[in-house]
């Protein structure tokens, strides 16, 4: 009996393992928000003849299961802190660590109120009752949004209004639901939005410096793929294609 | 590489029955046992069986995380072997297998508790040995609630998140499921896909949960 | 032929008994709450003493000095609980046949007719009138070939007039078959029917052992 439970075990999972490709190719731990840019990115390098398969989670995740020894070649983070947890652990290959992306700050505002911003000072005003953005405690996101807030002098008048939430998602859903009067988010999060539209694009010179840090592990079985990956990544060609899903390039 | 959605379903249908087939006789002779058999460490064992119920699933996957891994107890041993877990969907079922092992074992339990011990007792002066009493009188006599916890550790197996992206990521094509899906679509704003696969998804679970009302509502009539 | 000393706790309650039975029949008799059916448990195994020895026919079935405590399914006792608990999942044929050992259980055939339940077999033990769950519950329990039958108040659910037809069933069963058999019964005139010997407890405690003067059958029947 225990012969034929066995058999149907596997008879039931032969469809889940079907996913296992021939040749191996390098594992990708990048930042859930980049997943469309670098799955376009992928089917350009396929043309060159290299295959990859990510692993898109939020960044302290992917940067959890790195130190926790998890099979990761490459790592994408989309904050310099949650890099400097990798490298802290000595998983970092040396000299492999470079800024590849940059994204931007920009208040997003429900899209049945519009407004445009001629100044950061206007969000300071009352009909913001409630502004919404990524736990400053623990969504990189957040941390960003703070540091502007606080460096344009406006913190302290905005704090008693800023609702913090668990992601930066879910500061723009609190905005196109209504719930929120504005929200502070990546520039990339708000072009993607259906009931939201940007009030004001932080700019860079006054802005926090936001960089998506790329580095290979140093624990890699494929070293020479793995470089030859992060290599395409800075390449002219993927770098239209960053731009085409609303990524600044810091090469 | 954009997955289609009947592959993703097909891919978590397949991983959260094969956990719960795995589950099944363990899950079945330990409830048993934790109803009938007093037996030293019981308490430990109880308490331990219920532990992923309570605790924040992203705990249970680091923990899962921490002993398979390369660097873990069990993963550096696996590494030897040459077996892969982490990350493959192998660590998806196991994920699933854990959350739903509990339900099982908790609603099983119920059951057979709910057994006239003294069916099982007549069957022992009959001569019957502990391991034919559980096959022939008390698992006939609760199969409907071995049923129910099955279908509530297969329902609840769909909808693993926390511990699966943990220990088995979100790759997609090889261990992206249902509720992996819908958290990756979430976080990049396609609101409409993401709503798409929670449809599928809660319709499975609703058709699951159903059936199995159905089925224990015939065999009690 | 039954050694009994044993010593039980359950709770408040405690029971002391040291007695040998040697009898075809054995009735333990007294009111509720004596201690009758806590023996029949402890000589079946569903019950441990605190202390104490119980030997069958010459068998050490359990004894605290020694060490043994032989488990209940190897005791080849059968035991017709008060409540009956016929299998509800079988029917009467698979009750019947539960506790079969070939080479050790009697013939179906002849337990069945002995019982008058042949016409029985398929039916559902939901369909059984209450006379009729008695008799299948004596069958299943002599079909696993005991070496002693144990019947906790066999006939205490059962109306006076059914009584009447039961009873001559049991005595078939010590007349023809050589099991002997131990049984509660708080009913007087249903121990003079059956009972060779009448070991009567009161509150924990054996208070009498008594052997009935009664007619014997010259050689078995049938």
């Amino acid at each position: 009996m225990l012969h034929r439970w066995l058999a149907l075990c596997v008879a039931v999972l032969l469809p889940a393992a079907q996913g296992v490709p021939l040749v191996k190719p390098i594992t990708v731990s990048a930042a859930v928000s980049l997943t469309d840019a670098l799955t376009a990115v992928a089917e350009a390098y396929a043309k060159t003849g290299g295959t990859v398969r990510f692993n898109f989670a939020a960044s302290n995740v992917l940067a959890r299961q790195i130190v926790s020894g998890a099979p990761a070649d490459v790592f994408i983070s989309a904050d310099e802190a949650q890099m400097d947890v990798v490298a802290a652990a000595g998983l970092v290959q040396d000299g492999s660590r470079v800024a590849l992306l940059r994204n931007q700050l920009a208040v997003a505002v429900p899209n049945d109120r519009p407004r445009t911003f001629h100044s950061i000072r206007e969000i300071a005003e009352p009909a913001f009752k409630r502004i919404a953005i990524g736990d400053p405690a623990a969504v990189p996101a957040g941390v960003y949004a703070k540091q502007y807030l606080e460096k344009e002098g406006l913190w302290t008048a905005v704090e008693p209004r800023i609702v913090p939430t668990g992601s930066v998602r879910a500061a723009l859903a609190a905005v196109e639901s209504g719930a929120a009067d504005a929200a502070i988010v990546y520039r990339t999060d708000v072009r993607v939005a259906l009931k939201a539209t940007v009030a004001w694009i932080v700019p860079a010179d006054r802005g926090p410096r936001i960089v998506y840090p790329a580095a290979i592990v140093k624990t890699t079985a494929s070293a020479s793929e793995a470089n030859r990956f992060v290599n395409f990544l800075r390449s002219g060609e993927a770098a239209r294609i960053f731009q085409r899903f609303g990524f600044a390039t810091a090469f | 590489m954009i997955e289609p959605v009947w592959r993703i379903t097909w891919f978590t249908i397949a991983c959260a029955a094969g956990a719960t087939l795995l589950i099944l006789p363990p899950g079945v002779v330990l409830a048993w046992l934790l109803a009938r058999r007093k037996f030293p460490g019981r308490g430990l064992v109880e308490t331990f069986v219920s532990l992923p119920l309570v605790m924040p699933p992203v705990a249970t996957g680091l923990i899962l995380l921490m002993l398979l891994s390369r660097r873990g107890r069990v993963g550096a041993l696996l590494e030897r072997l040459g077996i892969e877990v982490v990350f493959t969907w192998k660590a998806v079922v196991l994920a699933m297998a854990i959350m739903g092992l509990p339900l099982l074992v908790r609603t099983a339990r119920a059951g057979f508790e709910q057994v006239n011990v003294r069916y099982e007792r007549v069957a022992a002066t009959l001569g019957a040995p502990p391991a034919r009493i559980f096959l022939t009188i008390s698992l006939p006599l609760a199969w409907p609630s071995v049923l129910a916890g099955a279908v509530l550790a297969f329902a609840r197996a769909l909808g693993e998140f926390g511990a699966t992206i943990i220990v088995a990521g979100n790759i997609p094509g090889a261990t992206r499921t249902l509720a992996v899906a819908i958290y990756g679509y979430a976080e990049t704003g396609q609101d409409s896909q993401a709503f798409a696969l929670l449809l599928v998804s809660v319709s499975i679970a609703f058709v699951a949960l159903w059936t199995a009302n159905r089925l224990v509502e015939r065999s009690t009539a | 032929m039954i050694d009994l000393d044993i010593d039980i706790t359950q709770g408040a309650f405690q029971l002391s008994a040291k007695v040998r039975i040697e009898a075809r029949a054995a009735a333990l008799f007294g009111p509720s709450g004596a201690g009758k059916t806590t023996i029949l448990d402890a000589i079946a195994g569903l019950r441990t003493p605190r202390r104490g020895s119980i030997a069958v026919n010459g068998r050490v079935l359990y004894s605290s000095d020694a060490g043994i405590n032989v488990p209940t399914h190897q005791r080849h006792v059968g035991y017709v609980p008060q409540d009956v608990a016929l299998f509800p999942h079988m029917l009467v044929r698979g009750n019947l046949l539960y506790g079969r050992h070939p080479g050790v259980s009697p013939d179906l055939d002849r337990v069945v007719r002995m019982l008058e339940i042949d016409g029985l077999l398929d039916r559902r033990v939901t369909d059984l009138s209450g006379g009729e769950r008695q008799r299948v519950a004596l069958g299943r329990a002599l079909m696993s070939g005991p070496s002693l039958l144990l019947l906790d108040e066999p006939l205490a659910a059962v109306d006076v007039p059914l009584r009447r037809r039961i009873l001559p069933y049991l005595q078939r069963v010590r007349d023809e078959l050589t099991v002997p058999i131990v049984y509660v019964s708080h009913d007087r005139e249903e121990v003079d029917l059956l009972a060779d010997v009448v070991v009567m407890l009161e509150a924990g405690r054996i208070v009498s052992v008594e052997r009935l003067a009664r007619v014997e059958l010259h050689g078995p029947t049938g």
